[in-house]
């Protein structure tokens, strides 16, 4: 029987996975991909609470975040062409004009 | 009568002021003989004050107001009774002279005219001191004498040892001022006022170790004004001033201010016999160990200092065991021949062209015949013979001592009786006769001019007949001071002045058969306790070792250790610490993305954890 | 006569800002003139000012902003009408002197708006907008010290600045907290003096409030150990600058004292009365040997502010009507003496461009004029009696010889030391030969200077022989903060306490 507990412990896997990808990676596409995963972890809590009380809204609130995701991609995923044909790099460190 | 109370106050600050409006320029003769002119009438009117109240007692005087706040009042009052009258007839009349004196003395002097301004400023400060009617307008004297004292022995101020010896004076004073600051403060919160009379009336039901603890406190105040042991080093240093401000200030007048006090607080003193007899023992001590000093020094003015020490020593004793009047009597007595002995050395040190050891002058009776005669008036006064006027006042001192069963003072004062005559006499002797020493340097000694000489002979004439007064005077102030009974049987009282009499002349004697016979041997000087007069006791070597210097240090070591490397650096170190923060944690803004992500993360985790732990409105 | 403060308070400040349309040339004039007219009119201010009344008068009210309490409120008692004198009169005096060629408009302005901001200080009875002046006194002189200085003249004037701004930010936590409980009491806030006055505190409380304006005050007086700042701000200032810090700023800090530690918090003030003594006797004594250590005479004197306001403090914590008294009128006479001093350093340092004593000596015989000036300011400064100096000092320690004979005599030694160390500054500078060949040929005073010295010497003379008018006035106020110190006291013994130190009899 698979329960809740399951659910809640593939999200925080998937969560950490995200999370280590955040912080250890410096490829931009990589990053995306780990922000992707971070939305997708949560998403399935939502879905699994949402199951789990009979309340429709977490889903709801999931298929929100999907479409939001989605256009982010598409929004970054054109940044970061833009900025490969610039630079010639996705690598996060040659990304420094904010420096103080 | 009034109006000559202000004409004796005023004049001199008058003249101070008239005089001081010349100060910067070019010697102009009339500022001395204004100067005198004023102070001259100070003494006139100091004079119609003194038949007034032998005629009318007492005159009060209230000017103004000085100080008000919370409970306290000080007017600038002021009283003419016995005791400052005599004070102020003393002052005036010395001050007179000395004024008149160095119009002559300072003649050369490119700052002559600054010189009067000074000494007048002087006889003011004197003025107050003595007539005021509270304490703080003493002290206002007492402060006063001492800012005119730091000017006149620093009055060549480019001789670095002038200004050395005017700061040591003014501090020294300044130390002991505070203790009698201490005394103002106590008689103030005990009895709320500062006036002589009410303070006088109160201490009569006071508790006697407050009355104890004001009585020291006063007699510190008057130990830095009379250089008594311990703060005596400064009156020998003071001479490094002009002489006629030895005369004035280190001789006649401003050293016997401790004297004053001691005898106006009188009624104060007498309920504490015992702070009176350490009084008495400390006089008799610094009476024996001036006059030892003096027995072998070499300058002219320093053995004149050391006496004046010694004599203050006498007038202590005679205070202090409540022997008022006499001490008044001897003090001023021990004006006039002072002054003139010191005035009569500053006619010698002009022969001289400044030059100030003895042993290189001798014979000069030559050429000095008036001066000479009249050094040894003053000397033989200040030994005691009879008639002169040192006579009078010392005998009558030894005679208190003897009287009060103090034997070891007696015993000390007799020694220092002998020592007195013998160190005058061998000041006259190595002077005046004996060998030539001073053609060896090439000096043409002349008398003095003539105004000079007639200006010193009242004091000589003073120096003679002063002293038989005796009876008239002691009628005159004991209407104020308490009388003091003499116990002794005829035959005591005649052996004692036989025996003081016969130690005086013998300590003369002594001196003129030693120096005319061309003095002690050389070997005499590789002895220890040559060496230990000759050095004052190394007292001036220790407070520069043990005072002076550990002040010194210290005040570099607060200064370079504690207020810069600790005090200081602990502000410094604070803000280092926090601008040192700032640049370590401004790395984290370096504009790395993946480390801003990993500070959010960091933030994220922190914020979890503080909702997880710590939830106080749950 | 109605809004006589407004005026005195708002006049410099407007002048101010028209200074800025004024020619550069004649802004020296204008800064004179704009000075003397508010001296005048704090002589007006005088003049008007009943000496029999105890309490605020010229007052003027209007609310500011009625829900939390806070107004316009102005009004000069016995304690602050001095002070306000002083401040104008040391302004005037100080620009009578200024000597600084360089962008000189805007130092004058900048000066104008300092005397603003002291002036609010010392006649403000809203406790919030007294905190408003108390701070923005820092940045007219951040600006004197930071763009006239010397060579290091940022690290003073950033040092300056942040220190005595930190120390008083915790007064306005306290002057909240003060109004938080005054909100409690009566359920209506307000921020005005009088009206926190009568306000009762609970004796924990009291500490901890005391704590916190104290720190405030002892930074700005200054005192040990908060005092390094002021040996860097003195050392770097120009002239002006000094003269300014000297007189006045630091006298906001003791007025913090008699005004706010003192009648706010009775029962405070006497529990910390003897670790505050021993820190002012600390003050006295240190600050004098450092001083006696110092090779620039400029620093002499900044140390010798230390040990003076050292005696100021004492005197005010002595809680009699002598001592407090006489703390004010120390403040009043060490402001113009060493303002004054700091004058003849600026005198001497136009002419030779240093401040070294080894650099000097026999200058009297070279300036006589500025010698016996520099003498008199010297004698005024070591309490010589029939100056200035004596009355405030003598009243200061007479009054704490009824708390402690012991420490009177500790804080007395200040005399002996202060003598010390002036005595030897002026053997130094002024005695001896002329050793410096370039010493041979420097002026005596001219007449700018002069003209600034001598109403500073008439004074110093003046009131050292007749302080009485100055005196009583103040006294009356002082001693109406007395009986209410006395009557709001929370513990019966500080009650007692005051009583007895305020009457004759019984010492040791």
């Amino acid at each position: 029987m698979i329960t809740l507990t399951h659910y809640l412990v593939l999200t925080g896997i998937l969560f950490s996975i995200g999370l280590v990808g955040v912080m250890r990676r410096t490829n931009l596409l990589m990053l995306f991909f780990s922000t992707e995963i971070l939305l997708n972890a949560v998403n399935v809590g939502f879905v699994a609470v949402s199951k789990y009380y009979g309340d429709l809204s977490g889903q709801m609130f999931s298929f929100f975040i999907i479409a939001v995701a989605a256009s982010e991609v598409a929004v970054g995923l054109g940044l970061l062409i833009l900025w490969y044909k610039r630079n010639g790099s996705i690598d996060l460190n040659s990304l420094q004009m904010m420096k103080g | 009568m009034e109006k000559f109370v202000y004409i004796a106050l005023f004049a001199p600050l008058l003249s101070s002021l008239l005089v001081a409006l010349f100060a910067a320029r070019p010697k102009m003769l009339f500022t001395g003989i204004l100067a005198s002119a004023l102070i001259g009438l100070s003494m006139v009117a100091s004079f119609v004050l003194l038949i007034d109240v032998n005629a009318n007692g007492a005159l009060h005087v209230k000017m103004m107001d000085w100080i008000d706040a919370g409970n306290l009042h000080v007017p600038f009052g002021f009283v003419v009774d016995q005791v400052s009258v005599i004070m102020m007839v003393t002052v005036t009349l010395v001050s007179t002279i000395v004024h008149i004196y160095s119009i002559g003395y300072m003649d050369h002097d490119k700052s002559f005219n600054r010189f009067f301004s000074y000494l007048s400023a002087f006889v003011f400060s004197m003025m107050i001191l003595v007539m005021s009617d509270n304490f703080v307008g003493l002290f206002i004297g007492w402060e006063g004498v001492g800012l005119c004292s730091w000017l006149l022995i620093g009055f060549w101020y480019h001789k670095h040892s002038a200004s050395w010896a005017a700061n040591e004076a003014f501090i020294m004073n300044r130390i002991a001022d505070l203790g009698m600051l201490m005394g103002l403060f106590l008689i103030y919160w005990q009895i709320g006022s500062f006036q002589y009379d009410i303070v006088f009336a109160a201490v009569k039901s006071m508790d006697i170790t407050i009355v104890t603890t004001i009585g020291t406190f006063l007699f510190i105040g008057a130990m830095g004004k009379s250089a008594q042991f311990p703060l005596h080093t400064w009156l020998a240093d003071a001479m490094e001033g002009p002489t006629p401000v030895s005369a004035l200030i280190h001789a006649a007048t401003m050293v016997t201010a401790g004297v004053y006090l001691v005898i106006r607080c009188g009624e104060l003193y007498t309920l504490i016999p015992h702070i009176g007899f350490a009084i008495a023992s400390l006089g008799a001590f610094v009476a024996v160990f001036a006059a030892s000093m003096a027995l072998v020094n070499n300058d002219l003015k320093r053995i004149i200092a050391y006496s004046t020490l010694s004599q203050l020593g006498y007038m202590f004793v005679a205070a202090g065991l409540g022997a008022y009047w006499i001490a008044l009597f001897h003090l001023m007595t021990h004006a006039f021949f002072k002054s003139l002995l010191f005035l009569g050395a500053g006619n010698v040190m002009h022969a001289m062209h400044d030059e100030l050891n003895i042993k290189k002058m001798g014979g000069l009776y030559g050429s000095m015949k008036a001066t000479a005669i009249l050094m040894s008036v003053a000397s033989v006064a200040l030994a005691g013979i009879y008639p002169f006027a040192g006579f009078f006042s010392k005998d009558k001192i030894l005679e208190v001592a003897f009287n009060h069963g103090a034997y070891y003072l007696w015993f000390a004062l007799f020694i220092g009786a002998g020592m007195t005559a013998f160190y005058s006499f061998r000041l006259v002797m190595l002077v005046f006769f004996g060998e030539k020493e001073h053609p060896k340097y090439g000096i043409h000694p002349h008398e003095a001019q003539p105004f000079v000489i007639y200006a010193l002979m009242p004091l000589g004439l003073l120096a003679i007949i002063a002293g038989f007064f005796e009876h008239s005077f002691e009628g005159f102030v004991t209407r104020l001071l308490s009388h003091y009974e003499v116990h002794l049987s005829h035959g005591t009282e005649w052996a004692l002045i036989a025996g003081t009499s016969a130690i005086a002349i013998s300590g003369i004697a002594f001196a003129i058969y030693m120096y005319s016979r061309g003095g002690f041997s050389k070997s005499l000087e590789n002895r220890a306790c040559y060496k230990l007069l000759i050095n004052q006791y190394f007292i001036p070597k220790l407070y520069a070792m043990y005072i002076m210097r550990p002040f010194t240090v210290l005040s570099h070591f607060i200064w370079q250790k504690i207020d810069v490397k600790i005090v200081d650096a602990t502000v410094d170190m604070i803000a280092k610490i926090v601008y040192g923060t700032g640049t370590k944690t401004r790395q984290m803004q370096n504009g790395n993305l993946s480390d801003m992500l990993r500070w959010m993360i960091v933030g994220m985790v922190v914020l979890l954890a503080l909702a997880i732990f710590y939830r106080p409105m749950v | 006569m109605d809004h006589i403060l407004s005026l005195i308070v708002f006049f410099p400040a407007v002048a101010g800002l028209l200074g800025f349309m004024v020619n550069k040339d004649s802004a020296r004039a204008y800064g004179i003139s704009v000075s003397a007219i508010e001296f005048l009119l704090c002589l007006v201010l005088w003049i008007g000012f009943d000496g029999s009344n105890a309490g605020y008068q010229f007052v003027e009210y209007s609310p500011l902003i009625p829900s939390i309490g806070m107004s316009y409120y102005l009004g000069v008692d016995g304690i602050s009408l001095f002070l306000a004198l002083l401040t104008s009169f040391i302004t005037m005096i100080a620009l009578i002197s200024l000597s600084i060629e360089k962008d000189v408009k805007n130092l004058i302005i900048s000066v104008l708006f300092l005397e603003m901001t002291m002036v609010g200080v010392f006649l403000i009875l809203d406790v919030i907008l007294f905190y408003a002046f108390w701070e923005l006194s820092l940045v007219p002189m951040l600006y004197i010290i930071g763009a006239w200085g010397s060579a290091q003249r940022l690290y003073a004037a950033v040092k300056f600045f942040l220190y005595t701004f930190a120390g008083s930010v915790l007064m306005l936590v306290g002057i909240l907290y003060m109004a938080f409980l005054y909100h409690d009491a009566t359920g209506v806030w307000s921020f005005a003096l009088p009206d926190w006055y009568l306000l009762q505190i609970p004796f924990d409380t009291q500490l901890w409030l005391f704590g916190a304006f104290f720190l405030a005050f002892a930074i700005k007086v200054p005192m040990f150990p908060f005092h390094t700042w002021l040996p860097y701000a003195h050392g770097q200032a120009p002239t002006i600058g000094s003269i300014i810090l000297a007189a006045v700023l630091l006298k906001m800090g003791s007025y913090g004292f008699v005004r706010f530690s003192l009648p706010l918090f009775p029962d405070a003030a006497v529990y910390f009365l003897y670790p505050i003594a021993i820190i002012a006797i600390i003050m006295v004594i240190y600050a004098a040997m450092v001083a006696y250590a110092q090779e620039d005479m400029k620093q002499v004197i900044a140390y010798s502010s230390i040990s003076h306001m050292g005696i100021v403090v004492l005197g005010t914590f002595a809680m009699n009507a002598e001592g407090i008294t006489g703390s004010i009128f120390l403040m009043l006479s060490h402001g113009i003496v060493s303002g004054a001093l700091f004058m003849l350093v600026g005198v001497i340092y136009d002419r030779r461009h240093t401040k070294l004593m080894k650099d000097f000596g026999g200058l009297a015989s070279v300036m006589p004029g500025f010698a016996t000036v520099y003498g008199i300011m010297l004698m005024a400064s070591v309490g010589l009696p029939l100056s200035i100096g004596f009355v405030g000092e003598f009243l200061s320690l007479a009054g704490f010889y009824k708390v402690s004979w012991i420490m009177t005599l500790l804080a007395g030694t200040g005399i002996i030391l202060g003598a010390i160390y002036m005595l030897t500054l002026y053997k130094k500078s002024f005695f001896g030969e002329v050793t410096h060949e370039e010493n041979k040929g420097l002026k005596d005073l001219n007449g700018k200077e002069l003209t600034a010295l001598v109403p500073l010497v008439a004074l110093v003379v003046i009131l050292g022989v007749y302080p009485k008018p100055i005196l009583t006035t103040i006294d009356m106020s002082v001693k109406k903060m007395l009986v209410l110190m006395e009557k709001k006291a929370i513990d019966p013994n500080t009650s007692k306490f005051i009583i007895n130190v305020n009457s004759i009899g019984g010492t040791k």
